[in-house]
Order: structure tokens, then sequence, then C-alpha cells
């Protein structure tokens, strides 16, 4: 059932159903004012004609043609019970004539006009105009009570003090045709207004999802692989607006996270080739021809020296690997950081004599809680760091201290320092500020390394340089 | 046949120059751009290997200011194989390109490519009179007989034919015959001459007294 899954659909079917239910509102009061209207002229005319009948009754005609009474001189139906009649009027007359004058009242020719039929109070019908269906068997009227509807006629009754009951009733198959009319009318109103509405909600719908449709329709490209897509943000203050806008910013952080895993891989594959060319190029040669055992050990060592280079670069990537995954399981023991320090310097010694740098340190015992081999490995990924982009007789000093429950490490070397444009990069995965990687056989990803575990350890790294004088790197990391 | 071979990674360096020393090739090595650029301007190499990461000047920066000065041949060795970085050395004025790691034929192949290319020739054989040379496999026939050459003589009897008509100077043929720690051997070039007369027939290389040698 996509169709009722679809809110475009909902929204049509609620916006349809209010929409009939307030036109059925509107078209049935609308009828039924209508025929009240009808029903109440019908009933006004019925009324002024028992009077008129009334009238006729209890104040006979005198036979001379000189009489010309207004019709309308004589007192309202309306009235005419309140007033009471005349004293002498009580008994029922002994005949009865319609005054000549008001004979058009009762026009007896057309069987739709109105009628009349007085009676006495046993049921006996004293006279009745010609056109009483009350006298037609095959007549529907049903007498009913005072004021009541009937089927296709419409009465009225009016018991005098005499004891006479007048009724007059007319056909009322002409309102009632008006009436259909009226219904039908207001029913093909009502349909064009709904499929109006339905159009016009359709319409309004569709523009207000299309940017949903337009989201989706971008999600799967970038779903397809092409990360460069985006939403066309077209009214930027609307919701829709605001969620493209969310949107694209989260496409281009997935974009850029995927440019950088492509570059690392990139920067991997690459650190990989001159170790793999050097094994090739050498094996190839020494398997050129025979050779002397001097040769092939020349070889031999040639490609260890490669292979070595391959596996410090594996186990780099690796150990990053593990960082990133969060996988890397760090130990949380309590050791003297000094004890460290001092090993890892005492490491670097024969590199930092052999380049003629030197290196003065300060420290004092201070427990610190972490992963000595790991930090040991950020102390000595440092001073490595600092001895090979140094200068000949330059120093590196190191240092640390308690500071606000951190340990602050500080390594400054006295090299040639980095450019403030280059310095944000230095922790960047295979960023070398000197691209060439002479001597150092690194790869560019000790720092990387360095940042991960002071990280994992809860705190921060940072460098700061000046061109000419040096370069300091701080560590600080939480006590606990 | 001399060429240089500027590359910084030092294993690779040694092995690559004592493969093509082996191939018969007068090889100079550097270690880095700066001295790279100053041995390739100052010497007529037939082709250089050129790695594109150094140390001091990269590789691009070198072939662009040795472009201002020299054709020589350019063989760019890298380890980045993007299209684009292949286009840029190519733009920049690289003969061809090999992307690292390579087998040691691949270098040996494209290197006899580029030295044939620059001296206008299209096929890997050449013919002078009863004597044919077959550049790719490095053989020589005389009258359609096999002859064995040392590979010192094979290069000389090769930079001779390929510059056949030119009169080649005894200075000119120690610049390609021999690297830059051989030049005190002064005689070894005429040792060479008369052993491959000796071979090909004495008239095969004529010599032109006071300007030097010639293959007609």
């Amino acid at each position: 059932m996509k169709f009722f899954k679809s809110i475009k659909w909902r929204l049509q079917l609620w916006y349809g159903l209010i929409l009939v239910a307030v036109l059925a509102g509107f078209g049935f009061t609308a009828y039924q004012l209508e025929r009240g209207r009808l029903f109440g002229r019908i009933d006004d005319e019925l009324h002024r004609r028992i009077g008129v009948i009334a009238g006729a009754l209890h104040h006979p005609p005198p036979h001379g043609p000189d009489r010309n009474e207004p019709p309308f001189d004589r007192p309202l139906p309306g009235q005419f019970p309140d007033d009471g009649p005349p004293e002498e009027n009580l008994h029922p007359p002994r005949e009865f004539h319609l005054p000549p004058e008001d004979a058009h009242f009762f026009d007896a020719s057309d069987p739709n006009n109105f009628y009349y039929s007085i009676q006495d109070l046993n049921g006996k019908k004293n006279w009745h105009s010609d056109n009483d269906p009350n006298y037609d068997p095959k007549s529907e009227v049903a007498m009913l009570s005072n004021d009541s509807l009937r089927l296709t006629y419409r009465e009225i009754k009016n018991v005098l003090p005499s004891d006479v009951e007048i009724s007059v009733g007319c056909s009322i198959a002409p309102e009632l045709k008006e009436l259909r009319l009226t219904a039908l009318k207001l029913g093909g109103f009502g349909c064009v207004i709904l499929s109006l509405g339905l159009a016009g909600g359709w319409w309004f719908v569709s523009r207000a999802l299309r940017p949903v449709e337009n989201i989706s329709a971008t999600a799967v490209k970038i779903s397809a692989g092409d990360l460069s897509q985006r939403i066309n943000v077209g009214e930027a203050e609307s919701e829709f607006g605001q969620l493209a806008a969310v949107l694209n910013s989260t496409f281009a952080r997935l974009d850029a996270a995927f440019a950088q895993q492509q570059q690392f891989t990139a920067d991997a594959a690459h650190e990989l080739r001159t170790p793999v060319s050097v094994i090739l190029t050498q094996t190839q040669t020494a398997l050129n021809r025979e050779r002397e055992a001097a040769d092939y050990k020349q070889t031999v060592e040639a490609c260890q020296r490669a292979a070595q280079r391959m596996r410090k670069l594996i186990e780099s990537l690796l150990a990053l690997a593990r960082f990133d995954a969060g996988q890397e399981v760090l130990k949380r023991l309590p050791f003297d950081f000094s004890k460290t320090v001092s090993d890892c310097v005492e490491l670097v010694q024969p590199l930092a004599a052999e380049r003629g740098v030197k290196i003065i340190s300060e420290m004092s015992p201070l427990q610190v809680t972490g992963d000595s081999e790991r930090l040991a490995q950020v102390v000595s990924n440092l001073l490595t760091n600092s001895i090979q982009y140094n200068q000949p007789g330059g120093e590196v000093r190191v240092k640390f201290e308690s500071q606000n429950g951190l340990v602050v490490l500080t390594v400054a070397d006295s090299g040639p320092g980095i450019a403030a444009e280059d310095l944000p990069r230095v922790f960047e995965r295979f960023y070398r500020a000197d691209q060439s990687r002479t001597g150092t056989g690194s790869a560019g990803l000790g720092l990387s390394i360095c940042q991960a575990i002071v990280e994992a350890h809860g705190g921060t790294i940072e460098a700061t340089s000046e061109v000419g004088t040096g370069t300091t790197f701080i560590v600080r990391l939480p006590l606990v | 046949m001399r060429i240089l071979i500027v590359e910084d990674e030092p294993d690779l360096l040694a092995s690559l120059a004592q493969a093509l020393r082996e191939e018969g090739y007068a090889v100079d090595i550097a270690a880095n751009g700066d001295d790279g650029l100053f041995n390739a301007e100052g010497t007529d190499y037939d082709a250089i290997v050129l790695d594109v990461m150094l140390p001091g000047l990269d590789g691009w920066e070198v072939l662009k200011r040795l472009r201002k000065t020299k054709k020589t041949p350019v063989l760019m060795l890298t380890a980045r194989d993007q299209t684009r970085d292949r286009v840029k050395g190519l733009d920049t004025g690289a003969d061809d390109y090999v992307v690292k790691p390579f087998d040691l034929e691949e270098i040996f192949a494209r290197l006899r490519a580029i030295i044939r290319r620059s001296a206008n020739k299209t096929t890997n054989l050449l013919e002078i009179g009863e004597v044919k040379i077959d550049t790719a496999a490095r053989n020589v026939f005389f009258k359609d007989k096999p002859v064995e050459l040392t590979a010192r003589e094979y290069v000389l009897v090769e930079f001779m034919a390929l510059h056949r008509g030119e009169v080649v100077t005894r200075t000119q043929l120690y610049e390609h015959l021999f690297d830059e720690n051989e030049n005190s051997l002064s005689n070894l070039l005429d040792v060479h001459v008369s052993n491959v007369r000796k071979k090909l027939g004495a008239e095969f290389i004529a010599t032109r007294r006071g300007h030097g040698y010639c293959i007609e």
C-alpha cells in the first residue's frame, strides 16, 4: 500500500475530507435556508387566504353591486383569532359565497392553485372549492395536524369560534421542483469547488514537497558513489532550506573524509614504492650474472634495509589504524616520567652525536599514569625529529613540569624552523616540511602517531616555530 | 653512452648505477637535485635518469632549469602514478616516465628508446656497409656473422653508428664512453678502436687526423 504511505497522498486525503465536510455543511445550511424561505412564503399566503375565507363567512357580501370593499380592509388573518369574532356571528352560516373581489385568491381552474374547504365540527364538509384535493380519492393528501407538511400539498386549518373549521391549502409541487434544482445547483457548485480545491491542494503539496524529492534524488546520487553532489538550496530560509544546508555540510564533511582516506591510501602506497624499487633493482642486478660472495652480501644487506623500512612503515600504518578505530588498548599504570624521558634521551644519543647535536635535559621525578611504552614512543619520536631537523652543532632542550594537574613536556630544537603556513600541517599524515626524505628514512607518520597516542591519553600536542630560531613541541598530559 | 642518474635513495642509486655499467654505459651519479643539475649542465650525457622526489631542487625543477640550456633525453622516475603527474612530467620536458617500482629491463629498454630517438633513429637496426647493429639485443653482425664485442667496444660502435657521417672527437668519445672516474686512462680509447677495426674491418672506422674518428 505505497499509496497510503505517501505523505503527498495522505495530505491530499485529509485535505479532501476536510473540504468535503465544509462544503457539505455549507450546502446543507444553504438548502435549509432556501427551503425555509419558500415554505414561509407559502405559509404567509395560506394564512392570508384563511383570513379571506373567515372574513367571507362572517361578513357575507351584500347582494348589491354598489358594495365595493377593498379586500385588505378586513382584519388580517393573524389578528383575527385575537380580536374575536363579532357576537352575532357565532352560529355557523347556512350558506357561503366567496365575494367576487376575493375570487382571484382561489382560482379553481388550475388544480395547483389554492383551494379551501369549510366544515363543521362533525366533519361534515359544507363548502369547498372545486380543486380541493381532499375530495379526490386518488389524492396523495394525508390529513395531518395544523401547519403540517404533506407530501405534495401544504394545508393550514383554523377552527373558528363558531365551530367551523376552515382548511386552506395548495400544491407545493413547483416549490419542491425549485428546491430540487437548488439542491442540484449546490451539489454542482460543491463539486466544482472540491475539484478546484483538490487540484490546488495537489499543486501546493507537490510544490511544498519538491525539495524533499530534490534531497532524495541527491542522496541517491551520493549513495551511488558521487560524493561531489550537493542539494540545490532554493529557499534558504524555509525549513527545507535549512535541512538542505545541514545535509550539504554533512555531505561536504563526508566528501572531505573520503578524500582524506584516499589521499592516505595513495600516500601509503607511494611510501612503499621506493623500498620495493630498491629490492627489485638490487636483486635483478645481482641475478644478472655470477657474483662474488661480497656482492651478494651487499645486495642482501640493501634488501634488508628496504624491508626494515617497509616494516617500520607498516607498523606505523597499523598503529594509526588501531588508534583511528579506537582499538588500541592503553595500559593505565603509574610510572616515573623522568625515567622514561632519560631512557629516551639515552636511546637517541648516538644519533645526536652523529649529527653533532647536543641534548640538554632538565628533569625531576614525576609520577604519571598512562602507557609508559607508548609515551616513550612519543618522547623518542619528538627527540629524533628535533635531532634530524636540526643543524650541526645545534641543540635540543627537553624538560617537563607539573602544572594544574597536567604534565607539560617541552622539546625544543634550534633548527631552521617551520614556516607559519606549514606549521598546522606538521601533524598531518605523510606530511614532511622538507619534501625529500634524505637520511631520515621517515615516512612523515611520526608526528601523526605522537598525536594519536597523546590524544588517546586525553592530552594535547602542539607545535610552535620561528623560522631561523627553531621549533618547539609541547605535550600536555593529565597526571592521572 | 654516458648516463647520469639522479636519485636520493642510496641503495637504489647504487644498484641502478651498477646495472647500467654492466650494460656497458658510462654512469655518473648524483644524490640530490643541485649536484644533478650541476652535472647535467656541465656534461653532454646521452641520457639522464631523474628521480622526482629529491632533496634540494626536486626533479621538476632540475628538469625545468636543464631544459633552458640542454636537450639531453630525460627519463623520470617517480613514485606517483597519477595521470596528472605523468602529464606534468611530460609537459615539463621529460622524454619518458617510469613509475616505481620498476623492472630493470624496462629501464634499459626505455633508455635505449630515448637515446635512439634523440639520434633521430626509429628502429633498433643500424646497417653500415656489411656491418649490422641490433641496438635492442646489443648484437653486431659482420658479413651476416655475429661478432663478439666487449661491452665497451659495443658502445663505441653504437655511438659512432648513431653519429654516422659526423666526425666524433676524442673528447666526445671520452665523454660518452667513460664516466668521471675513468678519464685518466687516455690510451684506452685507442685500444678499443683498434680492437673494433680488427673485428669489423679496418675501414669501418676512419681516422681524421687532428679531429677524431668517423663512420662514413
